[in-house]
């Protein structure tokens, strides 16, 4: 057996034990600087390098060698040669070369109604014609573009997978699969409604909110199930709207169709991981009561406290302030790292990540060589 | 799933009889995969 497989052995039953509530051989840890942190980082431009994939494999080596992880660091979900073919509107890359989101509308307020009859139905006729102008003109150029489309996206896909196998093998990082879906009132406001008109709807029409959540929610299962549940993997479920809701919109118009999407990946075997964006503290006793061993990575929150309602059930993630490796010391950075290892580590249950993902990086700041010092730190001295 | 873009394998059977003695175990992932992954690549769009 090579070094990088005796490595990825070692990583996927630390992950194995985590995910199943035993205390593992230690805090494992994932470096939040994606795949545009690690082209800047090469020296390159963002935006031909999201073109060229071929490109991105001495990419991918440097950010590897050069920052500690114990799971494939980057990969991207936005790739911009099928959003191009497409004409899209929701998914764009900017004159810098990020790929952004802007607020759209892809369905009206007096769409619910067919969309709560058939949600698939209204997001082919309706809702994509409307964002992605490819999906508009005479069918026979549609569907020309659809294939394109497809393939390009397969094709990108492939190489990126290509590039992830050559990393484990090179590296042994741990063999995760992953799946993305999202909460049914999440996926009402992102790209169906937008934020100001499900702000809106919640207090103009909220049975119809409440009955397009529960309509689309076996295309949210359906979405966030992995080809096996077996495997070592999570779905991915990022949570936006709930932190922006009064209470008693959470409580029936959010939390019920999440809390059933959780209970049924759980109930299939599967690990859910949520990204618990903005500020949850509120909902924590909510959040006790999804199934056991749940991850939860949070972006704001007391972490003394959080550990304390949650930590015995559930396995805690995040909180580490990006912001502070773009302001502060070495020092500061080691130091914060360790006060959150000091909470969060003891009894298990602790998977080192940041509060959000690294985008941007200023070439002359102390971004660099802080990820580093506490990526180091972390795996050093997170030994149970 | 109720949709007419979303085709189970029973429905896509029977609406294809020149299928009646092909190799059904066979073919049922097939067409059930590329059901799957055109579903999978629709929802990305909305994600």
């Amino acid at each position: 057996m090579t070094d990088a497989a005796a490595r990825t052995n070692e990583r996927n039953q630390i992950f194995r034990d985590l995910f199943s509530g035993k205390t593992p051989k230690r805090v494992p840890i994932s470096n939040p600087a994606t795949q545009d942190f690690a082209i800047q980082h090469a020296g390159l431009d963002l935006a031909e390098c999201q073109w060229d994939l071929t490109k991105l494999e001495p990419v991918y080596d440097k950010f590897c060698q050069d920052f500690y992880t114990d799971t494939y660091p980057g990969g991207s979900i936005r790739i911009p040669s099928h959003y191009q073919i497409l004409g899209s509107t929701p998914i764009v890359m900017s004159s810098s070369g990020f790929m952004q989101h802007p607020d759209v509308v892809g369905m009206l307020a007096e769409e619910y109604d067919q969309f709560i009859a058939s949600p698939y139905d209204c997001i082919v006729e309706t809702i994509l014609p409307r964002l992605y102008t490819g999906f508009n003109g005479e069918p026979g150029k549609v569907a020309m573009t659809l294939a394109k489309a497809m393939r390009a996206q397969s094709d990108d896909l492939a190489y990126l997978g290509a590039i992830r196998a050559k990393m484990n093998a090179k590296y042994g990082f741990a063999t995760m699969i992953g799946a993305l879906t999202e909460a049914p009132f999440d996926f009402m406001a992102d790209f169906l409604r937008s934020f100001k008109g499900i702000s809106g709807d919640v207090r103009r029409y909220p049975d119809k909110v409440a009955a397009a959540c529960e309509a689309v929610l076996p295309l949210m299962i359906k979405k966030g199930t992995l080809p096996n549940p077996s495997m070592l993997g999570y779905t991915f479920i990022p949570l936006h709207m709930a932190p922006y809701l009064r209470d008693k919109d959470f409580a029936t118009l959010y939390w019920p169709t999440f809390k059933k999407l959780v209970e049924t990946l759980a109930s299939m075997g599967q690990n859910v991981q949520l990204f618990v964006e903005q500020d949850w503290m509120r909902y924590l006793d909510y959040l006790y009561e999804l199934p056991e061993n749940t991850i939860m990575r949070f972006e704001y929150g007391d972490a003394k406290v959080i550990k304390e309602k949650l930590g015995q059930k559930h396995i805690i993630s995040g909180l580490y302030p990006v912001t502070l490796l773009q302001t502060g010391t070495k020092q500061q950075c080691v130091d914060k790292a360790k006060e959150l290892l000091d909470i969060l580590a003891p009894g298990g249950r602790y998977w080192w990540q940041a509060d959000k993902s690294i985008i941007h990086l200023e070439a002359s700041g102390p971004v660099v060589e802080n990820l580093k010092a506490v990526l180091d730190y972390v795996h050093e001295n997170g030994t149970y | 799933m109720d949709s007419k873009y979303y085709v189970t394998w029973e429905e896509y059977l029977a609406e294809h009889p020149e299928l009646e003695g092909k190799p059904q175990q066979a073919i049922a992932p097939k067409i059930e995969k590329y059901e799957d992954a055109m579903f999978t690549f629709i929802m990305d769009l909305l994600l």
